[in-house]
Parts: C-alpha cells; sequence; structure tokens
C-alpha cells in the first residue's frame, strides 16, 4: 500500500468490491465471514397500527402495548406472551433498555410499554430495569440489553439505527466517522455488550428518512409501526428497504441513502452480527399494510 | 527574575481583572445576533439564547455537529417559544457563519420545500441567480433561511395554521434589516443549458467545503480524496438531458477551487490514484497547473480539467462527446468569470 492507500470510493459499490477495499483499509478483520444459520432465515416482525398516532402524533399508550404484544407473539411463535416474553427475558436478568435519546428520539411511551411488559409480564424486579444508555459501564451491568433505536436517516452514516445505537459504549463515537463507520459493528463484540442483545426493537412509528440526525419534519412521516428480531443486522436490513423505498416514493425519482450506509453489511460479513442479505430474511408483518414500504 | 513590587502587581491584578470583565461585558454585548420577540402569538420564548460553540456543539447535536463545522461555523444561538395552552413549542436555531457563502452551504444542501419571501429588501429575490431564486424555504413546519452570514431554522414541534405563521414572522424578524449578498461566485460555472441539451438541475445545486458534505450530496469516497478544507469552496450539481432516447439522463458536475495551484494538482493526483487507480498510475509528471482527461468506467464516461487553482470533473456521462461538452463548458465560464472578475 505504501504512499498510496486503497480508499473505498463510488466505483467500489458498482464493482462489488466493498468489503475487499473496507478490509484491507479500515476494518482489519477479513469480509465474508457472515452468520446467518444455512436454512434459517433471520425472522424481522412488522408490526404497525393506522391509529397508535393521531394526527398530531400524540401516541395512544394502549394501542402501542397491543402492537409490542403481537411483536413479541410473532417473533417468537407462541400463543402465550408470557411464554413469549419467557423465551427473551429471564425474571432475574438485569436488562438494559437501550433507546435512542435526543433528535428524534425513540417515544417515551414505547419505553413505558416495555418496562410495563418486563415488570408485569416477566417478572423482572424494577430495580433490575435499567436505562442503559451511555458509556459502557451500564451494559456492563445488564445480563440481558434490549435495543430500543427510533427509525432514521443519517446525514454522515447513511442510517442512524441499530448498529450505530450502541456507539457510546465505545466511549469515543468520533472513532466511527466517515469511512470507519463501517466498525460500528465491533462495539457490539466488546465484553460489555456481546451476546447480551436478546431483543432489537425498532421504533418506526414517526421515521426520518433524510437530513438526520436533525429533525425535518418533511421527511419524517407516520409509518405508525415497530420492527423486531434477534438479528440486529436482519432488522437493520429491513430498516434501510423501508427508508429508501420512502426515499423513492417522495422525490418519484431514485433517491439512494447518500453515503452508503457501510455499517450494515460490515456487520454481517465482518463481524457476524447478522445477515444483510433480504433472501436471508422473513419478514412478518401483521396490521396495517399501506404504504408498507417493504415491496 | 525581579519580583514585581506589591503596590504594582496589585494594580496590574486590577488591571486585569477590570479587562476580564470588559471583555466578559463586550461577548455578552455581542453575542447576540438577532432580535426576537418576547411573545409571538401564544409562543413566550426564554429571556436569553442559549450559546453553542464549536466546543460544545456536539453535547447539543451528537451526530449533526459535522455538518456544521464542515462549513465556516462561528456559533449557534437557541431559543425555544413555549406555549401555555395546547399548541406545542417553537424552536429557533440561529446559525452564526463566518461568510455568507458558508450559510448559503447550507441552505443548499436541500432546495425541498415551499420558497417564501422573508426579506424586506426586494434585491434579495429579484437579482438574477444560477441557483433558485429563494433565500428561505418552508415544509411541514420547518423554516430554513440564509441571510447574510445568517443560516436559520425555525422549527414548530407540531404545524398548525397558527405556528406557521409565527414561524414565517420569526424568520422576517432573524432576516430583518441583513444584507442580501449574491450566492456564491463559484457557482457561475454552471451555465443553465448546454449543447447538446443538457439542462441544468436547479434544485441539486450544492456548494460546500468538505468532503462530508459532498458525500450526502453526491457520493464520492468515504474519504477526503479532494483534499477538500475551510480554504476550499466546491459546487456540484446534476445536469439533465431529456432528449437521450425519451428518457431522463443525469450526469454530476463537481467544480472546485483551491487556494493555490499546487493545491490544486495535488488534489488531482490523490483524486487519480484513488479514484483511476486502474488507469494510468497518477499523472504524468509533465502535468503542471493544466490538463484534461476523459476516462470510460463502470458507470460512464469521466472527465476533468484542471487549470490553475480550478478543478472541473463530471461523472456518469454517456459517452466521450458529452463529457468533453460540459467539461469544456465548465472550463470557458471559469475562464472567463476569472476575467470578468479581473477587469
Amino acid at each position: 500500500m505504501g504512499n498510496n492507500p486503497k480508499r473505498l470510493t463510488r466505483r467500489d459499490f458498482i464493482r462489488g468490491t466493498v468489503g475487499a477495499t473496507l478490509a484491507v483499509s479500515v476494518l482489519g478483520v477479513p469480509w465474508a465471514k457472515g452468520s446467518a444459520e444455512a436454512g434459517r432465515p433471520s425472522i424481522v416482525t412488522v408490526v404497525r397500527d393506522k391509529n397508535v398516532m393521531d394526527a398530531g402524533f400524540k401516541v395512544d399508550s394502549e394501542l402501542l402495548k397491543n402492537m409490542l404484544d403481537q411483536t413479541v407473539l410473532r417473533l417468537t411463535g407462541k400463543d402465550k406472551i408470557q411464554e413469549a416474553w419467557a423465551q427473551l427475558i429471564k425474571p432475574d436478568d438485569i436488562v438494559g433498555l437501550v433507546p435512542t435519546p435526543h433528535l428524534n428520539p425513540t417515544h417515551p411511551e414505547l419505553v413505558d410499554v416495555v418496562k410495563m411488559s418486563l415488570l408485569e409480564t416477566v417478572g423482572v424486579a424494577e430495580k433490575n430495569i435499567i436505562m442503559a444508555q451511555g458509556g459502557k459501564r451500564k451494559p456492563g451491568r445488564c445480563t440481558a440489553l434490549i435495543c430500543m433505536p427510533a427509525l432514521k436517516g443519517h446525514w454522515l452514516t447513511g442510517i442512524g439505527t441499530v448498529v450505530k445505537n450502541y456507539i457510546m459504549y465505545s466511549g469515543r463515537p468520533s472513532r466511527y466517522h466517515a469511512e470507519k463507520s463501517a466498525k460500528l459493528g465491533e462495539i457490539w463484540l466488546i465484553p460489555e455488550v456481546k451476546g447480551k442483545t436478546r431483543l432489537v426493537l425498532v421504533d418506526a412509528l414517526h421515521p426520518l428518512c433524510d437530513k438526520g440526525p436533525q429533525p425535518d419534519p418533511r421527511y419524517k412521516w407516520a409509518y405508525n409501526g415497530l420492527l423486531a428480531g434477534t438479528d440486529p443486522v436482519a432488522v437493520e436490513t429491513v430498516c434501510l428497504r423501508i427508508l429508501t423505498q420512502k426515499r423513492h416514493a417522495l422525490r418519484g425519482e431514485p433517491w439512494p441513502i447518500s453515503p452508503p450506509p457501510i455499517c450494515v453489511e460490515a456487520a454481517d460479513k465482518a463481524y457476524g452480527l447478522g445477515t444483510s442479505e433480504m433472501e436471508k430474511i422473513k419478514i412478518v408483518h401483521s396490521g396495517w399494510d399501506e404504504d408498507l414500504l417493504l415491496g | 527574575m525581579t519580583g514585581l513590587s506589591s503596590k504594582t502587581a496589585s494594580s496590574l491584578a486590577a488591571i486585569v481583572i477590570i479587562l476580564s470583565l470588559w471583555e466578559g461585558i463586550s461577548a455578552e454585548m455581542n453575542v447576540k445576533t438577532v432580535d426576537l420577540p418576547k411573545t409571538i402569538g401564544v409562543w413566550t420564548r426564554s429571556d436569553s439564547a442559549r450559546i453553542i460553540d464549536a466546543s460544545n456543539i456536539f453535547d447539543y447535536m451528537n451526530g449533526a455537529g459535522e455538518l456544521y463545522l464542515a462549513y465556516g461555523f462561528d456559533r449557534l444561538e437557541v431559543y425555544k417559544y413555549t406555549a401555555s395552552d395546547q399548541q406545542e413549542g417553537i424552536l429557533v436555531e440561529v446559525y452564526v457563519m463566518k461568510t455568507s457563502n458558508d450559510a448559503f452551504g447550507l441552505l443548499s444542501m436541500d432546495w425541498g420545500g415551499e420558497p417564501v419571501a422573508i426579506h424586506p429588501l426586494p434585491s434579495a429575490q429579484t437579482n438574477p441567480t444560477v441557483a433558485l431564486p429563494t433565500r428561505a424555504l418552508y415544509g411541514g413546519g420547518l423554516l430554513r433561511l440564509w441571510a447574510d452570514a445568517i443560516y436559520a431554522r425555525v422549527m414548530a414541534y407540531r404545524e398548525t395554521p397558527e405556528s406557521r405563521n409565527a414561524v414565517l414572522a420569526l424568520g422576517q424578524k432573524i432576516a430583518a434589516d441583513r444584507n442580501s449578498p449574491p450566492e456564491p461566485e463559484i457557482l457561475n460555472i454552471l451555465s443553465q443549458t448546454m449543447d447538446s441539451g443538457w439542462r441544468l438541475r436547479k434544485d441539486r445545486i450544492g456548494y460546500f467545503r468538505s468532503h462530508l458534505v459532498l458525500n450526502s450530496l453526491y457520493y464520492l469516497s468515504h474519504q477526503n480524496i479532494l483534499n477538500l478544507d475551510h480554504s476550499t469552496e466546491a459546487v456540484t450539481a446534476a445536469y439533465e438531458n431529456i432528449s437521450v432516447a425519451g428518457t431522463a439522463k443525469s450526469v454530476q458536475v463537481l467544480f472546485v477551487r483551491y487556494a493555490t495551484p499546487e493545491k490544486a494538482l495535488k488534489a488531482l493526483n490523490d483524486f487519480h490514484n484513488a479514484y483511476l487507480q486502474d488507469q494510468q498510475k497518477g499523472l504524468d509528471p509533465g502535468v503542471t497547473q493544466k490538463y484534461t482527461n476523459f476516462v470510460k468506467i463502470e458507470d460512464g464516461w469521466l472527465g476533468y480539467n484542471l487549470n490553475g487553482t480550478d478543478l472541473g470533473i463530471v461523472f456518469e456521462c454517456p459517452n466521450r462527446e458529452s463529457a468533453q461538452i460540459i467539461i469544456n463548458h465548465i472550463s470557458r465560464n471559469a475562464v472567463s468569470k476569472e476575467k470578468d472578475h479581473g477587469k
């Protein structure tokens, strides 16, 4: 490489050489590891309710609780909500909730209904439910994490939802800018975090498809949905599909996410956190199906 | 080192304290950029603005501060209007930029929205422009405006007819009594139309100084392969040709003006090594200040022209001829504008 190091460019995306370029320039780990188990697609649930927000975007917590129940039932394939939650969280777990704290934050109503479910349905003690966004000491105390970002595009990384949601655990978020955003997946592998994420629950009630993280109401819309899964990369991949299709619909012409969100594929191919390939993802949808944006 | 007498030291200390106090008072006096009304409609603002500078912008907007630092950013003044009734609040963010061009650049990142008149001086709306002739855009409760060296975002958390009126009135207040400098001169390299039917997309013109902003407008590389920094200014724009087989074909123009010819040459060399590394390795050592080249890559023909401090590049052209036409246009415009400027 010498004085002419390999740079990731537009041409890599056209040629399909993103992984090879990133592997030699930034990641320091081999590409194409992948993590999806053969023959077992990752399940991502999309549960929507047309009435969960009113015209002023106020959230109906009762309907939201129903959506959460549907999410957990469909994700686990169980018939009873207690059994469904039991597959994800144990009563003696110390559960860290990791919402997006500001700039298009996770709705507090969602945090509340998740807490309520943990308390009343799972039987987790209140003292063992921790708001765990922030430094890495917080997940260090937890035995289970629920990753709860809000769905939004991000002007620096393309998307700022699931994979980026643990960035504060790195202690140095500025280390994950530009090309190095490809390394965001490594934060999921630090000892305080690794293997603890039992549920990825994306607040897609009122997403933002451009100019994030600063709010811009022109690019926010009432999707009225919750997306969930246990594979963070699969959930993020479905999030990307929704954002991309919304952008195309808004402009009436192709409007790709820019810069391309390299952290998602890297989370799959370099860090083995899940699958970024749509054909390996099974989307389970229920509820309102207008403008689903998953065609 | 001889010590100061206690009397002299006391006097000096007193002077230092007075100067510090005066500096503090001056800073306080100078820091307020806009004179916003205490109440507007049903909304009342906090007594003082929250002042954000480069040192604490990430505390205010983690993940978004880089956008403003990518331009010449001085400070941000934040006002919050609240209402006692059912109405939600209004957020006023006044970004004080180092130049009018920097403020224009922020507006140019997105030409979407409804153009609104916020400036009392008619010249602001009537002078011919290369970009869209608007200095303020409204949509969904958010007003974005450019007024001299100020870029402002005024956002109602919930859009209602009342909040729209208040937001627009606040925008007018911010723009009041401010100059209306023309758009950045570098935009003049962009012809409205070019031979063979190429037409400028006015709603796709972006002015910037950083590769981070370029990547948001037109992705080129996650790394700074054109060596952009605050000493450079650049514009990118799309041109569309609807006469090719009845469907719209778009190409992307990028034009960068560097501080020195040496910087421009180095940037072209670095671009060549990063983006065209399968072509000849680096530039011909004989290249000094003028060079034009056309190459075919995966997404079409790419052409570039180096001329002194100026580097023009066009991407995604359907053929070599169109790349030549566009590069020639840009180069001619750049030279003629420089001559005009020199008169």
